[in-house]
């Protein structure tokens, strides 16, 4: 037990150092427009996923998912395989993440979505769920 | 509601002495039913799931589904948000102020209906819809029966053949109110008024809808192939009797029945669309001790949907339903030799169409149409049972969604008008009273109707 909380804490800092060196290298990705983003994210997203701080629906909320580290909202009962999953949600990582399969990108996952293969509109989202603070 | 309007202006020819000319009338019961409206979802999954009640329903109170509803229903009503412990309840009231169109009709204020709703997750597997409907009679007298059940168990996130599947069990008691795409009419409570209506329509004669029981065994593969198959028998009179139905609307005895559905559906996100196909096919005694009736019901079903960013979302369906009746015995007419026709069919068509703004404003315009084979002795005065009607509804739904007051309760104003534009095949004199008597016509059925719904 004590072995695994360390481990997570080890993911969780390992991811973050990933995410600051991506937020870095990729000014492209929150080069979308995030208002388009928000007409992607509803109809693309929306029915699973709420905006709202603390607000749970069949995934979890989005708010702040920008720079947060995975499976890690309190409330939120996920998958072991989110739960241990030793990323932090940075814009390059929601790129690769949601341009595919989410079964594909996360075996295990909860997560039904068949990914989002239009390139503008990924741009979009991504630069929309970064507004989500 | 124009059922009301109907059954008061048949009372009326009644009671002044055209029932004799009409000998059936005083037979069946309950003739038509209103092609009513109401919420078919319970804020109770919305408390369950952490959605919205627009997520599932364009409108946010029901019943058209998105192809999220869509997906909910085929789950088995046991998606979650996984907090648990949501209370598996919920509560319909809806209040109605009705302008009935004839001369003779009184306008009216009243609770029309108090439902109770027992729906959600039993277990990850194993969820259901139960609703408890309480009505109004028309004069502040309450009236308790068990509308729609659909209890289900599903296997779900199998892999067949290297696509997703699902399989799972519906045990209900409409044909038709399984259908996850939620545009038959016992599923979209849009079943044609109808003198001589399909056994799939809710609103025809002695319907099985709410008095069978059946199970279906449902499979989904690859997210858009569907195919159901199932059975249903009618409930004996007693248990009729106990949940609620009067003897007159026994749908009869069932034998040898089957129901088939096939669908294909496409979710592209920011539009649906669904083409189907739908049998029912039952040997029916009615009365129980009559000769048996070969009954088929044959239909096909076509829905559009477009999504978009949900800030306008435009909803259309077609369903056509054709069925073909081998009578086991015929009516015998007043002169030797005349009879009723043994081989007939009946016909029920709907095409409808809503708008949602915002998921709040909407607007409803519906084109009903029920005919059948012209039968002088079983669809007196004229031989002819076609009935036609329109339904336009304005509404209102000011919560439900996410960022209103609540996600999880809403609350419905709408204003309908319901017309009739034909009723017996005719437009005028619809009963055909004599000359002295008070004349009806379809248009006398009409009503008006503003009613506000709250669910929570």
């Amino acid at each position: 037990m004590i072995k695994s909380s360390f481990g997570k804490i080890l993911g969780i800092a390992a991811a973050g150092v990933i995410a600051a060196g991506g937020m870095l290298a990729s000014p492209a990705a929150t080069a979308g427009d995030a208002a388009a983003g928000s007409d992607v994210f509803k109809s693309e997203c929306s029915e699973c996923h709420s905006v709202q701080q603390g607000r749970n629906k069949k995934g979890p909320s989005l708010f702040g998912i920008v720079g947060r580290a995975a499976g890690t909202l309190p409330d939120y009962n996920y998958s072991d395989a989110l739960r241990h999953a030793p990323w932090t949600w940075t814009a390059d990582k929601l790129h690769g993440y949601l341009s595919q399969p989410a079964k594909q990108a996360n075996p295990g996952t909860k997560m039904k979505y068949s990914g989002l293969d239009n390139a503008k509109q990924l741009e979009d989202l991504i630069a929309y769920l970064d507004t989500l603070h | 509601m124009p059922t009301a309007s109907i059954q008061r202006a048949r009372d009326r020819q009644a009671t002044r002495g055209a029932a004799r000319w009409f000998p059936w009338l005083g037979l069946v019961a309950a003739m038509l039913l209103f092609a009513s409206h109401g919420a078919q979802a319970t804020p109770a999954y919305a408390r369950q799931t952490g959605s919205a009640c627009a997520d599932c329903h364009a409108g946010a109170y029901g019943p058209a589904l998105t192809p999220y509803g869509i997906r909910f229903k085929l789950n088995g009503y046991t998606d979650t948000g996984g907090k648990g412990g949501s209370l598996p309840a919920a509560i319909q009231l809806i209040g109605t102020r009705a302008v009935p169109a004839g001369s003779n009709s009184k306008d009216t204020t009243q609770l029309t209906e108090a439902d109770l709703y027992l729906a959600g997750r039993i277990s990850d597997n194993a969820g259901g819809y139960v609703k408890v409907e309480t009505d109004n009679d028309g004069h502040d007298h309450f009236h308790t029966k068990l509308s729609n059940v659909d209890l289900r168990y599903v296997a779900k996130d199998l892999t067949l053949a290297g696509h997703d599947a699902m399989f799972g069990v519906s045990v209900n008691n409409s044909p038709g109110f399984e259908d996850p795409i939620s545009v038959l009419p016992s599923a979209s409570n849009f079943g044609p008024p109808a003198n001589s209506g399909t056994l799939l329509n809710p609103s025809s004669p002695n319907p099985l809808a709410t008095h069978v029981i059946g199970a279906v065994a449902y499979g989904l593969f690859d997210g858009s192939w569907l195919g159901e198959l199932g059975t249903y028998n009618s409930l004996p009179r007693s248990t009729q009797s106990d949940v609620g139905y009067t003897p007159s609307s026994d749908p009869g005895k069932l034998s040898d029945t089957g129901y088939l559905r096939l669908a294909y559906m496409k979710d592209l996100k920011r539009q649906f669309f669904s083409a189907g196909l739908v049998a029912l096919t039952t040997k029916r005694q009615l009365p129980r001790n009559a000769p048996k009736d070969d009954i088929t019901d044959l239909g096909y079903d076509l829905s559009y949907q477009f999504l978009g960013n949900r800030e306008h979302i435009v909803q259309m369906s077609y369903v056509n339903i054709l069925e073909q009746r081998d009578y086991g015995s015929v009516l015998a007419g007043p002169v030797p030799g005349l009879t009723s026709k043994q081989h007939v069919a009946a016909h029920d068509q709907t095409l409808s169409a809503t708008y949602t703004f915002r998921q709040t404003y909407g607007i409803t315009v519906a084109h009903l149409r029920s005919t059948g084979t012209s039968d002088p002795l079983r669809y007196p005065p004229f031989g002819d049972p076609a009935v036609t009607s329109n339904l336009y509804t304005l509404f209102w739904a000011p919560f439900g969604k996410e960022g209103s007051l609540t996600p999880f309760a809403n609350l419905k104003i709408a204003a309908t008008w319901f017309r009739f534009t034909r009723f017996n095949g005719t437009s005028s004199n619809v009963f055909g009273a004599p000359p002295g008597f008070p004349v009806t016509n379809a248009r006398d059925l009409d009503e008006f109707s503003i009613s506000a719904s709250l669910a929570f």
